[in-house]
C-alpha cells in the first residue's frame, strides 16, 4: 500500500506566522497566568512564590477592582454605542453625492487614523480648565458663566473622556459601513420606491439588514479594542481624579507600573474572561459566515 | 649575552608600552540616561557629554540619552528595561528608587570606587551617609549630584498689591493665599488665586510641608495634627484660594499658572528660576515655606548610579565623577540653578550670589524626604494623588483621607 505524500509546504510557509504568534501572544499569555497564581511583586523579589487563588480572591475583595469594572461597562456601552450611531449617520452621509465628498470622506478619517497618545494630549488641552478652547467657546456664545475644570472634577472628568473616545472611533464605523452600503445594490432601492417605501422603511427594510453582519462584526471588534484602550485614559486623566476614569485597563496599567504583576496579571486574566464572552459570539459569526 | 639580554629588555619594553598604549586608545563607551526638565537643560546635558568625551583622555565615549522624567516614572521605566536585561551602564536616579533596585540587585556598589577616590572629601560626608541611609545598608550605591529644596515663588508686585508682607508664619502663610485670591476684572469671578497647588502626581512633596506645619509628621498620618495639615489643605480648595483645576495641576500646570499670572504663589525648587526670572525679570521671589508648629519641606534628590550590569565599570566612575565633583557639576549646577553637591563648586560666586540660592541653602536644615519604602513608589504616583482628589472634591473627609495614605504607604 503507497502511503499518501504529505505536502511539507503549507506548513513551512505558515510557520513564521505560527512562530510570531506563538512567541509575542500565547508565550505572554501563558505566562500571565502563571503569574496570576504567584505573589509576582517586583518590589519584592524575595517572596515571589505560588499562592494559589489568593490573588483572584484579593481581586475580588478590591472595591477598586468593582468600581473600575463598573466603568468599564459605561466606557464601552456608551463609548461604542455613540460610536456606531453617530458613525452610521456619518457613513450615510457619505454615501450621498455631494461636491467635495472625496475630501470629505479623507477628512473624516482624521481622528481615526491619530494616535492615541496625541488624542490624549490634544483633548487634553482643548477640555483645560483655565486655557482650553473649549471653554471659551463655551463662555463666548454664553452658554456657561464660568470655566469648567473639565477634567478635574468627578461629574465631567468620565464624560470628557467617553466623549474623546467616541470622536476616536466614529470614523471607523463610518468607513465600514460606507463600504457595505456601497455593497447594496440599486435596484433594492429602486424597487422600494415602486412599492411607495418611504426613507425610514428603506433605512429599515434594506439598509440596516443588507448591513448586519458588517454592523455585528465591527461592533464586536470594536467592544474588544475600547475596553482594552489605556493610551486615550492614560493621556488625559491617568484614571484620576479620586479615580473617577479608571476602566479595568487603566488599572491593570497603572497596577502594573508599580510593579506588583501579579496583581495586574489577575486583573487582566479576569479581564479577558469579560471580553470572551464577546470574542466568542464573534467568532461564531464568522464561522457561520464561512460555512454560509 | 650581553646583546640577548639589551634585546630582551628591549623587547619587555615594548611590550609594555605597546599595551599600555594599546589600553589607552581602546576605545570604551558608557551609556548615559538622564532626565531633563526643558529643552536648555537637554542641550547642556548633550553638551556636558561632549566636553567630558573630549578631555576625558582616556577614550571613554558617553553616549547621554534623554527620557522623559513623567512624574516619576523614569525610574520605572529604568527598573522595566534594565530587568530585561538592557538598559543604560549610568543613569540618573532619585534616593526613593534604590530600594526597588536594590532588591534585585541591579546597582554596582560603589564602595570601593568612592574610598579610591582622590575627590572623595570634596562632597559632605553626610550626603554619604543619606545615601547609605537611601539604600538600607552600610553601603554607597548612588553617587551625590546635585539637590533642590522646594521654596515658595511669589510676586511681590501683587504682594503690594493686596498689601501683605512675606509671611513669616504657617498662619500667615494661609491668610496670603486667602488674600492674593482676588477677581481683578470686576467680573465676579476669581481670576487670580493665592497659592498654585500641585494636586496631580508630585503635589505630595509641597502637601508635606501643610502636615509638618500643624505639628505632624510622616510616620503616622492618623495623628490629629497630620489631619488638621490636610484640612487646611482640602480648606484651601474648598474656599477657591487655588484654581479649580488644582486635583489634575502638576509640574506644567502650577508653572504655567505662575508665570501666566493666575497664581501668587507657588512651591517649586530652584531648577525653575531661571524660567520664572526670564518671565518676570525683578517680580519674582522666593521664601521658605513658613513654619507652624513644625516645618519641613522637601529635598528633592538626584544623584547618578551605575548599573551592576555595567561592563567598563571604572570607564563608568570616570563619567560618574565628571558629574559629581568635575567640570560637569559646574555646568550641570549652573545652568539648572540646583545646589552643587561638590563644595568646591558651592563657593564659585554664581551660587554665592543668587537670591534663589540663598533661600534654597535657608530651608535646607528642614528639607527632608519622604520614607523610603517599597511602597513609596506607587504611594506617590497612584495613591495620593486619587485619595488627595477624593479629599479635595469632598467624597472623603480629611481624617478618611489620612487613614487611607497610611495604610497605602506602610500596609496598616
Amino acid at each position: 500500500m503507497q502511503r499518501k505524500k504529505i505536502n511539507v509546504w503549507p506548513y513551512l510557509l505558515i510557520s513564521p506566522a505560527l512562530i510570531i504568534i506563538f512567541t509575542v501572544v500565547f508565550v505572554p499569555a501563558v505566562n500571565a497566568i502563571l503569574m496570576s497564581f504567584q505573589n509576582y511583586d517586583l518590589r519584592r523579589p524575595k517572596s515571589i512564590g505560588f499562592i494559589g487563588l489568593d490573588n483572584y480572591l484579593a481581586v475580588l475583595h478590591d472595591p477598586l477592582f468593582w468600581q473600575s469594572l463598573w466603568k468599564t461597562v459605561q466606557w464601552v456601552v456608551l463609548g461604542v454605542g455613540f460610536q456606531f450611531v453617530f458613525g452610521f449617520g456619518l457613513a450615510l452621509l457619505l454615501n450621498k453625492k455631494f461636491f467635495g465628498r472625496g475630501i470629505a470622506r479623507s477628512v473624516s478619517l482624521i481622528p481615526w487614523v491619530t494616535p492615541g497618545v496625541l488624542i490624549g494630549l490634544m483633548w487634553r488641552w482643548i477640555y483645560d480648565g483655565n486655557y482650553g478652547v473649549l471653554n471659551d467657546i463655551l463662555l463666548k456664545f454664553g452658554i456657561i458663566s464660568e470655566k469648567i475644570p473639565f477634567l478635574a472634577q468627578q461629574a465631567t472628568a468620565f464624560p470628557a473622556v467617553i466623549v474623546t473616545i467616541i470622536w476616536q472611533g466614529i470614523p471607523f464605523f463610518a468607513l465600514m459601513i460606507l463600504a457595505g452600503l456601497q455593497g447594496i445594490p440599486g435596484e433594492l432601492y429602486d424597487a422600494a420606491d415602486v412599492d411607495g417605501a418611504n426613507g425610514f422603511q428603506k433605512l429599515f427594510r434594506i439598509t440596516i439588514p443588507s448591513l448586519k453582519n458588517i454592523i455585528f462584526i465591527t461592533t464586536m471588534l470594536r467592544i474588544i479594542w475600547v475596553a482594552n484602550s489605556v493610551d486615550i485614559i492614560f493621556n488625559l486623566t491617568e484614571g484620576g481624579p479620586a479615580y473617577s476614569t479608571q476602566t479595568l485597563s487603566v488599572f491593570v496599567f497603572n497596577k502594573g507600573n508599580s510593579l506588583n504583576l501579579g496583581y495586574a496579571s489577575t486583573m487582566s486574566i479576569m479581564l479577558t474572561l469579560v471580553l470572551l464572552l464577546v470574542a466568542i459570539l464573534y467568532l461564531k459569526n464568522i464561522f457561520k459566515n464561512q460555512e454560509e | 649575552m650581553k646583546k640577548i639580554v639589551v634585546f630582551f629588555l628591549v623587547f619587555t619594553m615594548f611590550v609594555i608600552l605597546s599595551a599600555a598604549g594599546f589600553a589607552q586608545s581602546n576605545p570604551v563607551t558608557v551609556t548615559h540616561w538622564y532626565w531633563a526638565d526643558n529643552p536648555t537643560y537637554s542641550a547642556t546635558m548633550q553638551e556636558m557629554a561632549a566636553d567630558f568625551n573630549a578631555t576625558n583622555g582616556k577614550n571613554i565615549t558617553v553616549v547621554a540619552e534623554e527620557y522623559p522624567w513623567d512624574g516619576g516614572a523614569y525610574s520605572e521605566t529604568l527598573f522595566r528595561v534594565v530587568m530585561g536585561g538592557g538598559g543604560p551602564d549610568t543613569s540618573s536616579a532619585k534616593l526613593t528608587s534604590t530600594p526597588l533596585f536594590n532588591a534585585n540587585g541591579l546597582l554596582a556598589n560603589l564602595d570601593e570606587y568612592i574610598a579610591n577616590w582622590q575627590d572623595k572629601d570634596k562632597i559632605e560626608d553626610s550626603l554619604y551617609n543619606t545615601m547609605k541611609d537611601g539604600s538600607g545598608t552600610d553601603s554607597i550605591y548612588l553617587m551625590p549630584w546635585n539637590t533642590q529644596v522646594l521654596y515658595v515663588y511669589y510676586r511681590p508686585s501683587m504682594f503690594k498689591e493686596v498689601g501683605i508682607l512675606v509671611p513669616k508664619t504657617y498662619n500667615e502663610f494661609l491668610e496670603a493665599c486667602k488674600k492674593l485670591s482676588r477677581d481683578t476684572n470686576g467680573d465676579g469671578v476669581t481670576d487670580v488665586y493665592g497659592f498654585g497647588m500641585r494636586g496631580a502626581k508630585g503635589g505630595h512633596e509641597p502637601w508635606g510641608s501643610f502636615i509638618w506645619a500643624r505639628g505632624g509628621n510622616f510616620k503616622d498620618f492618623t495623628s490629629a495634627e497630620a489631619v488638621a495639615g490636610m484640612q487646611d489643605f482640602v480648606d484651601i480648595f474648598k474656599n477657591g484660594y487655588v484654581p479649580p483645576t488644582a486635583t489634575m495641576d502638576g509640574y506644567q500646570e502650577i508653572i504655567a499658572n505662575f508665570k501666566l499670572g493666575k497664581t501668587a504663589m507657588t512651591v517649586h525648587h530652584i531648577g525653575s528660576s531661571p524660567g520664572m526670572i526670564e518671565t518676570f525679570g525683578d517680580d519674582v521671589d522666593a521664601f521658605p515655606f513658613p513654619g507652624g508648629m513644625g516645618q519641613w519641606t522637601s529635598m528633592g534628590d538626584t544623584e547618578n548610579v551605575m548599573l551592576e550590569s555595567c561592563e567598563n565599570k571604572d570607564a563608568a566612575f570616570e563619567w560618574l565623577s565628571y558629574l559629581a565633583t568635575g567640570k560637569g557639576q559646574e555646568t550641570w549646577c549652573t545652568v539648572t540653578g540646583n545646589v552643587p553637591v561638590s563644595k568646591t563648586v558651592q563657593q564659585l560666586p554664581v551660587f554665592q550670589n543668587s537670591k534663589f540660592m540663598k533661600v534654597s541653602i535657608e530651608g535646607a536644615p528642614f528639607s527632608g524626604i519622604y520614607p523610603i519604602l517599597d511602597t513609596t513608589t506607587e504611594w506617590i504616583s497612584t495613591i495620593w494623588p486619587n485619595t488627595v482628589a477624593a479629599a479635595l472634591m469632598g467624597q472623603i473627609t480629611a481624617a478618611d483621607a489620612m487613614k487611607q495614605l497610611q495604610t497605602g504607604l506602610y500596609g496598616k
